[in-house]
């Protein structure tokens, strides 16, 4: 077991707390709210094999759910996540890099590339919570709406963790 | 048997993310089952703690508003008493004798603080600090200072899981105030201070700022709770009948402490019901 493993795991553990304790009850102007639990997912070295990252995914999302009341919303969106996370990096990536084993990050993709793939994946995080939670099609307008709202707030906190987190310990993750 | 294993282990991704939607995809589904979702919900000792820790912390900073709503239900209530006696000293120099009357009596209150609530899906629930020993059983209506928030949903011990008025799914049978009009309100989504109330009659006459109250139609509530004030009219989903949105009169955002009702004679209610479907 690696130190990155257990700086992973407490840096998880945390952002469950305050997405649980904090996030989970803030709505932006009734349309964001920011997902920090995904934090960790898209952090993760690539080289990680893809079985890890869907089970880390998988019990990031049943934690959140079973401390916030919501079964089954947000594992599925973390796995469903997790599976897509190769293919929306690779995006941006130019063909060339896609084989280095890269850590998603500022300092290694830069800000163009990194922000890119930051604001992809909390786009398709927001909307996968936001039609699983609504489950109706009929709500198509609300549903793109509050995704996009909580993309850009997801964004930006995001980018707030980062660097809190990165700069103390670049190496971790 | 070797290229069955090579098979299963080229494409292990996929069979892994199956396993996971399917589990994350019955842990949704199940969730309509409100025996299965008592592990997730009330009965989970340690959200129970860390949510009644946080519910004491936060509390304290909606107790401006509360004691106001709440010295203006007091004045308005000692109002009423005043009224009442007026009124029963007139009919005692006129009526010698009379039956005794239990209606008052029909109805009890238990007092819980809320220790999680949300406002933000569109099917909310919130959990309150009494439970089963407290004599809290499923089905019974749940009020605050301003009037009606939700229905106990599932009961535990110690605490229970209430049904807020803010959910999709519930439909509460109301009048406008004064008069026998029957309707139904529901919430869909959004704004957490408006609802909607539906299949009113279009012959009843109304006022914009006048207050739609509980029918009595249930055991839940007794007649006359106050839910919200009108509005404006809308356009429901069938012409024949007037449809409204209506403010609702909780703050569902500063839930803090409810009353949960109890009607003695529910059980009975109940029992005659299922005695009618049987037949």
């Amino acid at each position: 077991m690696s130190k990155s493993f257990f700086q992973n795991l407490l840096i998880t553990f945390f952002l469950i707390l305050v997405q649980v304790l904090i996030c989970n009850h803030i709505m932006l102007f009734n349309i964001a709210t920011a997902f920090v639990c995904i934090y960790v997912i898209v952090r993760l070295q690539m080289d990680l094999n893809t079985n890890w990252l869907l089970t880390w995914g998988f019990l990031t999302g049943l934690l959140v759910d079973i401390f916030s009341d919501s079964p089954g919303v947000f594992s599925l969106a973390c796995t469903i996540l997790a599976m897509v996370k190769r293919p929306c990096l690779y995006a941006y990536v130019p063909k060339d890099d896609r084989t280095k084993n890269v850590t998603p990050s500022l300092s290694e993709l830069g800000f163009g590339v990194y922000g890119k793939y930051l604001f992809s994946m909390s786009f398709i995080f927001s909307l996968l919570i936001f039609v699983i939670e609504y489950l109706n099609f009929a709500d198509v307008k609300d549903i793109v709406l509050m995704s996009l709202g909580s993309a850009v707030f997801t964004f930006m906190i995001l980018l707030g963790v980062d660097s809190l987190i990165v700069t103390r310990s670049e190496k971790g993750l | 048997m070797r290229n069955l294993l090579s098979f299963i282990i080229r494409y292990s991704k996929w069979f892994v993310f199956t396993f996971y939607v399917v589990v994350s995809l019955l842990l949704l589904i199940s969730n309509n089952s409100y025996r299965q979702s008592v592990y997730l919900t009330s009965a989970n000792a340690v959200t129970g703690t860390i949510f009644g820790t946080w519910a004491q912390v936060t509390g304290y900073f909606h107790l401006k508003s509360i004691n106001e709503s709440l010295q203006a239900s007091n004045a308005e209530l000692q109002n009423e008493v005043l009224n009442l006696r007026s009124q029963l000293s007139e009919y005692a120099a006129l009526v010698s004798d009379t039956l005794h009357h239990e209606a008052g009596d029909r109805y009890g209150y238990v007092s819980a603080a809320v220790i999680n609530n949300n406002t933000l899906n569109p099917r909310n629930y919130f959990t309150i600090n009494r439970g089963k020993l407290d004599g809290i059983r499923t089905g019974m209506g749940v009020v605050d200072q301003n009037g009606v928030v939700g229905i106990v949903n599932v009961a535990g011990d110690h605490m229970a899981r209430v049904i807020s008025l803010l959910n999709e799914t519930q439909h509460f049978s109301v009048k406008l105030k004064g008069t026998p009009f029957i309707g139904s309100l529901s919430w869909k989504g959004g704004d957490p201070s408006v609802g909607y109330v539906e299949e009113m009659p279009r012959h009843i006459i109304y006022h914009i700022g006048d207050t739609i109250v509980t029918s009595g139609y249930s055991t839940a509530f007794p007649e006359g709770i106050p839910v919200g004030v009108i509005v404006n009219r809308t356009r429901g989903a069938d012409d024949s009948f007037f449809s409204f949105k209506v403010k609702l009169l909780p703050d569902f955002k500063a839930l803090s402490t409810v009353r949960v009702i109890k009607d003695i004679y529910k059980s009975e209610i109940d029992s005659l019901a299922t005695f009618d479907i049987n037949k």
